[in-house]
C-alpha cells in the first residue's frame, strides 16, 4: 500500500524543509532538491538547476561545425558518441550527405560501446546509492576495458569526438576490432555476475519494487524518454521505429517493462546492455570494406598522402580547414537513441560554416520535472533511488 | 501518416488557424501565429488521427541579422507515440512584445522547456503555473541567447588592459 493510500499525507502537521545538494553526491553532479518533507515523507519538491551551465548553445553559435562537436562531448559525459552522432546526422541531414557503409557500422559499435560504458556508471552509482558496495567495483572494471578500447581508436579514454561529419575521424585497426572483439566475448559472464548480486536480492527488491511509479500516461505526458519511458510499457526506441546510421541491419529486441518503478527500470538498462553487446557483435562479424568517410571532399578531409599529388586535394584540404562545411540554409531536426533516451540537435542554418543556433533535446533535462513528480509521496531514502534510476547527466541538463 | 498527410490534413481541418504549412527535408513544419498556438495545439494532441502526446522539445530562435520578420521564433517539436510520426510548429514572435501562451496544460514536460525560453529569451509565456528563471541565477540581467547579448560580459578589472578587455566585450558576434 503506497503512504498515499494509508493516509499519511492527510496528516494536518507542519512540515519541514529541506535541502538536498547541489553538492550531495546521490545527485550524480550538481543538481538541488528543495524538499517539503512530512516526516519521513516527500509532499513536494522544488529541483533548482544550473550550476554546471557552460554556454554550450550560445558558444556553438560562434564556432565553425567541426568544433562544436567537442562541445558536444561535454553534454551528456558519460556516452560523447551518441551526441556527436545526433549533430552530425542533423548536419548531414541539411548537406543531403551520404555515409559509407563501413562509417556507419564504426559509429554504431562506438556508440553501443558508449552505452554500455554509460549503463555501467549508471548501475555502480545507483547501486551504490542505494547501498550495494560490490558491484560499483565490478562495473568500474568492466567499464575501464571500454575506455581502453575508446583510448586505441581515439586517442582518448572519455571525450572521444571519434565522430565527423561525413563519417568518422579513422579507420579501425585490425587490432582494435579483435580488441573489441574480446570484449564482447567476456562480457555476458560479467552481466551475469551483476544480476546474481542484484535481480534476486531481497534488500534490492525491498529498495526498488513500487518506488517511484510512473504510469504509461504519466510517463508520456511528462515526457520522459529511453528506459525511463519503456519501464512504463511504451515501446519508443529510435533505433527501431526511424532507424538511423543502418541500425536496421541489426536483430536486437527492445525491453519494455510494465510496473514502471525503479526495479522496472534497472531491468530494462541491464537488458538493454545485452543487447547492446549483441548489436556490437553483429557489427564486428559483417562490418563492411571500403571507405570510413564520405568522399566528398566538399564535406570530409581528403585523404592525407593525396595532398602531395593532387592540386584539388589541397584547395579542398585548405578550404575546409580554413572555412570549414558551409552547410545549406534551413532547419531541421534528427532523433536517435541515446543511454538516456531521445537526444537531438535542432539546427538552424545560414547557408554558412557556423551554426545559426543548435539547440540540444537532452533527455536528462526533459526528465528531470517528471522525476521531481516521481518523488512526491516517497519515502526519504526513497528518493536518492528514484535519481538514480533516471539517470540524469547534469551536464546536459545545464549545458 | 507520412509528413505530406499531417501537413494536408492541418491545410484542410485547421484553414485560417494556420499561416503556412510545408514539408522541408520530410518534416512537417507548420507556421502558426501565437494567438492561435494553443487552439492548434489541442487539436494536434487530441485528433485521432494525429495524436501528437508526446512533447520532444520546445527551442527559441533569435533571427536578428536575418531580415526577416518577425524577429524571434518559438519552436515546439512533437511526436505521437502510437503513429510514429512528428510535427514541428514554429511560432513567429514579434519583437517589442515576444509573448506566447503555454502548452504546459497539454503536456506537463512543457513546464521546464517553457522555463528555459523565459531564462534564455525573455519570451513571455502567459498561463505558465512558475515562470521563474531556470538555469541563470535570479538576480542576473538579460537573457544569454539573444543574439545581440555578447559572448562575454565580464569585465575584468586588470588596469593594464582595460582598454583592450573592453573592446572584446563590446565586439558583435564574429562575421559569418
Amino acid at each position: 500500500m503506497s503512504v498515499t493510500e494509508q493516509g499519511l499525507l492527510e496528516r494536518d502537521k507542519d512540515t519541514m524543509t529541506l535541502n538536498m545538494g547541489p553538492s550531495h553526491p546521490s545527485t550524480h553532479g550538481v543538481f538541488r532538491i528543495i524538499m517539503e518533507m512530512d516526516g519521513e515523507i516527500v509532499k513536494s519538491t522544488d529541483p533548482e538547476i544550473g550550476y554546471l551551465h557552460t554556454g554550450i548553445e550560445k558558444t556553438s553559435e560562434n564556432k565553425r561545425y567541426v568544433h562544436v562537436i567537442p562541445m558536444t562531448d561535454r553534454l551528456d559525459y558519460l556516452s560523447p558518441p551518441s551526441n556527436n552522432l545526433a549533430f552530425c546526422l542533423t548536419a548531414e541531414k541539411l548537406l543531403q550527405c551520404e555515409i559509407p557503409p563501413r562509417g556507419n557500422y564504426l559509429r554504431v559499435i562506438m556508440c553501443e560501446l558508449a552505452r554500455l560504458g554509460s549503463h555501467l556508471v549508471w548501475l555502480a552509482t545507483h547501486a551504490l546509492d542505494i547501498g550495494a558496495m560490490t558491484i560499483f567495483l565490478y562495473c568500474w572494471r568492466e567499464r575501464e576495458m571500454i575506455l581502453d578500447l575508446n583510448e586505441e581508436i581515439s586517442g582518448v579514454r572519455m571525450m572521444t569526438s571519434y565522430l565527423r561529419i561525413g563519417g568518422v575521424a579513422f579507420d579501425s585497426t585490425p587490432e582494435w576490432l579483435a580488441n573489441v572483439r574480446k570484449f564482447v566475448d567476456y562480457f555476458p559472464s560479467k552481466i551475469d555476475e551483476y544480476e546474481r548480486l542484484l535481480t534476486h536480492n531481497p534488500i534490492w527488491l525491498d529498495r526498488t519494487q513500487g518506488v517511484g511509479v510512473m504510469s504509461r500516461e504519466d510517463a508520456i505526458n511528462w515526457s520522459l524518454s529511453g528506459p525511463a519511458l519503456r519501464a512504463s510499457g511504451v515501446d519508443m526506441d529510435f533505433r527501431k521505429i526511424r532507424p538511423y546510421s543502418g541500425y536496421e541491419n541489426f536483430k536486437f529486441d527492445v525491453p519494455v517493462g510494465k510496473n514502471g518503478d525503479v526495479y522496472d527500470r534497472y531491468l530494462m538498462r541491464v537488458e538493454e546492455m545485452r543487447q547492446s553487446r549483441e548489436i556490437i557483435d553483429q557489427a564486428l562479424n559483417s562490418l563492411p570494406d571500403g571507405p570510413y568517410k564520405t568522399q566528398d571532399n566538399k564535406i570530409s578531409l581528403p585523404d592525407r598522402d593525396t595532398l602531395h599529388t593532387s592540386m584539388e586535394a589541397l584547395i579542398h584540404h585548405f578550404k575546409l580547414v580554413s572555412e570549414g562545411v558551409n552547410v545549406p540554409a534551413g532547419e531541421t531536426y534528427v532523433p536517435i537513441e541515446g543511454p538516456r533516451g531521445e537526444v537531438g540537435f535542432y539546427i538552424v542554418s545560414d547557408g554558412s560554416g557556423i551554426p545559426y543556433r543548435a539547440k540540444m533535446r537532452a533527455p536528462s533535462f526533459m526528465a528531470i520535472p517528471g522525476m521531481c513528480k516521481m518523488m512526491e509521496g516517497c519515502f526519504i531514502a526513497d528518493v536518492v533511488a528514484v535519481i538514480g534510476s533516471i539517470d540524469i547527466v547534469m551536464g546536459e541538463v545545464d549545458r | 501518416m507520412t509528413s505530406e498527410e499531417i501537413v494536408e490534413k492541418l491545410k484542410s481541418d485547421m484553414d485560417g488557424k494556420i499561416l503556412e504549412a510545408t514539408v522541408t527535408l520530410g518534416d512537417a513544419v507548420v507556421h502558426v501565429s501565437p494567438d492561435a498556438l494553443h487552439e492548434v495545439a489541442v487539436f494536434i494532441k487530441d485528433d485521432p488521427d494525429l495524436k501528437f502526446d508526446y512533447l520532444s522539445y520546445i527551442s527559441g530562435v533569435d533571427y536578428l541579422d536575418q531580415d526577416r520578420e518577425p524577429r524571434f521564433e518559438a519552436v515546439y517539436e512533437f511526436h505521437s507515440i502510437d503513429h510514429n510520426h512528428s510535427i514541428r510548429l514554429r511560432v513567429g514572435l514579434e519583437e517589442d512584445d515576444p509573448t506566447v501562451p503555454t502548452v504546459s496544460d497539454l503536456w506537463l514536460g512543457a513546464l521546464f522547456p517553457e522555463r528555459e525560453l523565459f531564462d534564455m529569451f525573455g519570451f513571455n509565456i502567459t498561463g505558465h503555473p512558475d515562470l521563474r528563471r531556470l538555469i541563470m541565477p535570479e538576480a542576473w540581467e538579460g537573457h544569454p541567447l539573444l543574439r545581440d547579448y555578447p559572448l562575454t560580459t565580464e569585465d575584468v578589472t586588470f588596469s593594464h588592459n582595460r582598454d583592450y578587455k573592453s573592446d572584446l566585450v563590446k565586439s558583435k558576434p564574429p562575421t559569418r
